[in-house]
């Protein structure tokens, strides 16, 4: 059998299996805003671990990561600093802001910021930064999917049907069992990409090289500059690795799709087992990657995208099945982190905008069915915007990895209770500064001095964060108690001050 | 009213939290500049077929995992 129809065959089993289990996940649902939101906040270690990890990891690190490696060489082991770190801050912030959402019932980040800082226009400022800067990544995560479909098929199917059909398959199963689909079907996504990434690599490593010793030792000869820093192209810099570090840690973690994961635990000791177990397996799908791209270089030197040198190495060298299976891998680990990134968004504007300010007060039922309607608008755009370039998105692409980061002075002031106190000038007046510097910083002059721009834009809004919040009004006494005392009674068992 | 504040959550305020902190800022520090491009970035220096940068980023981050399992195991 032909290896296209193989590749193909199995993404589209694999494809049945996710709309099945959407299916069987909307038998179980109740027509509850926290049961399709947010699971109930009944999420156990395994599926909230496996969920974590593969929203963590999208197509970017399936074929990305890769392509990386290969272009830049071995400088890309940096991903296992911003792995460990995303474990840290799971460990430190996740049951913070579990506790708070328990107590609280917060439903999305905006929920907790702008109880906290009593402003609906903080409310209004982070929901539109939470959903300007991840509506971006489905249309990144849909290019991806099209690109793969489009790769599968030998060219049979074409990237826009690809993407279209991909799309909505996320949206049917995200639509009919809300969250509780989306950690379902990222169970097998997690599992499947884990294991197709290092049959792929080791494989190839084995089959090209005679193993991983023997490859790397290929590479020493032949591409000495890639085991070197800051690499062929002198991309990894100081500069460049610390902003990374930061914005690819902490500027994912505070975007909605994976904030809101914090919520959905069944308790605190869950995310502080997560927080110190996820690094394990974020970092450690690196190494493959790392074989891919580095033997990819030697193997199959000069490729015109380098992104593409795992699935060009496996159709040139592995059997039809091996590729088909991993094609659906990397089909998984770009579907897990769409869905998400669609129910993000979904939660944002139903609960931060529909709810709030259009139609208060309706039964949950309603809330359920405008959140599908949501997604399906979702859909229409993200397609739209998969299959168009437009010059403003291109720019919006490069200022979104670093938006989410914005929020980090706003967040920290709610989960951090201390003896100076954030303010809702100080934060309203850091995210807005944090926005303009990142404009300047990675689109009109990138990364000044060799520092990532992100970095500079979450230093000027820190600055003013802290500044401002010295000489404006506090947040009241009786919500620094309320809510500061949630926080030292989870961490510490008492609430006195 | 007297506005009451909370003891800050910044600095840990127990000995094991302390020790938790310390290790893993110090470990931290190890797979950041200047240490990856001073002391790791060596490519004429190679660990069991694999070169040292690659091998010692990977101890780092395993001993940082272990780092934070151990403060987990500890109830921190």
């Amino acid at each position: 059998m032909e290896a296209w129809v193989v590749a193909t065959g199995l993404i589209f089993v694999y494809l049945l299996a996710t709309v099945v289990l959407g299916a069987v996940a909307n038998r179980r649902m109740t027509v509850d805003m926290e049961d399709f939101l947010l699971y109930g906040r009944k999420a156990g270690f395994v599926v909230l671990y496996l969920t974590v990890v593969a929203t963590f990891h999208s197509a970017f690190a399936f074929l990305g990561s890769g392509g990386f490696f290969y272009s830049h060489g071995i400088g890309f082991w940096a991903a296992g600093t911003w792995t460990v770190l995303v474990g840290a801050i799971t460990y430190v912030l996740g049951p913070r802001i579990w506790a708070l959402g328990k107590r609280f019932g917060y439903i999305t980040p905006a929920d907790m910021l702008a109880d906290f800082y009593e402003s609906e226009a903080v409310r209004v400022l982070v929901a539109i930064v939470s959903v300007v800067f991840t509506i971006l990544y489905i249309q990144v995560q849909a290019q991806g999917l099209g690109y793969i479909i489009n790769v599968a098929s030998g060219d049979r199917i074409s990237f826009e049907l690809g993407t279209l059909i991909l799309l909505i398959v996320a949206a049917a199963y995200l639509m009919a069992g809300g969250l509780r689909a989306v950690y379902w079907t990222d169970v097998i996504q997690g599992v499947w990409m884990y294991i197709a990434v290092w049959v792929g690599a080791m494989y190839l490593a084995y089959e090209l090289f005679g193993g991983p010793i023997e490859l790397m030792r290929a590479v020493g000869e032949a591409r000495p500059d890639l085991l070197s820093l800051p690499g062929p192209n002198g991309f990894f810099t100081p500069g460049m690795w610390i902003g990374m570090t930061i914005t690819l840690s902490f500027g994912i973690i505070f975007q909605p799709h994976m904030m809101i994961r914090y919520y959905t635990a069944v308790d605190s000791k869950t995310l502080k087992i997560l927080g110190a177990t996820t690094p394990i397996y974020l970092m450690t799908l690196y190494v493959p990657a790392a074989l891919v791209g580095l033997g990819g270089a030697v193997a199959m030197p000069g490729l015109d995208v380098p992104d593409r040198i795992f699935p060009e190495l496996l159709f040139a060298h592995a059997p039809p099945i091996l590729t088909g299976v991993i094609l659906a891998g990397a089909t998984a680990a770009a579907m897990s982190t769409l869905d998400s990134i669609l129910h993000a968004n979904m939660s944002v504007l139903t609960r931060d905008i529909y709810q709030r300010y259009v139609a208060p007060d309706r039964e949950a039922s309603h809330y359920v069915w405008v959140g599908r309607g949501i997604v399906l608008a979702l859909l229409v755009v993200g397609y739209f915007l998969s299959v168009r370039t437009f010059d403003f998105l291109v720019v919006l692409v490069t200022l979104s990895g670093s938006g989410a980061l914005q929020l980090m002075p706003a967040i920290l002031g709610v989960c951090f209770p201390g003896p100076r106190l954030t303010t809702r000038l100080g934060v309203l007046t850091g995210i807005t500064a944090g926005l303009a510097t990142l404009y300047v910083t990675l689109v009109v002059a990138p990364h000044p001095m060799g520092l990532h721009g992100g970095v500079w834009a979450l230093g000027v809004n820190m600055l003013l964060t802290l500044v401002v919040s010295r000489v404006t009004q506090p947040p009241s006494e009786e919500t620094v108690q309320r809510i500061h005392g949630e926080i030292e009674s989870e961490i510490y068992g008492s609430s006195s001050a | 009213m007297t506005p009451t504040r909370f003891r800050s959550h910044w600095l840990p305020r127990t000995t094991s939290g302390r020790l938790a902190v310390v290790l893993y800022v110090g470990l931290f520090a190890l797979c950041m500049p200047p240490v990856t491009h001073v002391l790791w970035d060596q490519s004429d220096r190679w660990v069991g077929g694999v070169p040292v940068f690659f091998v010692a980023l990977f101890v780092v981050y395993t001993l940082l995992i272990g780092v934070l399992v151990w403060a987990w195991r500890k109830g921190l």
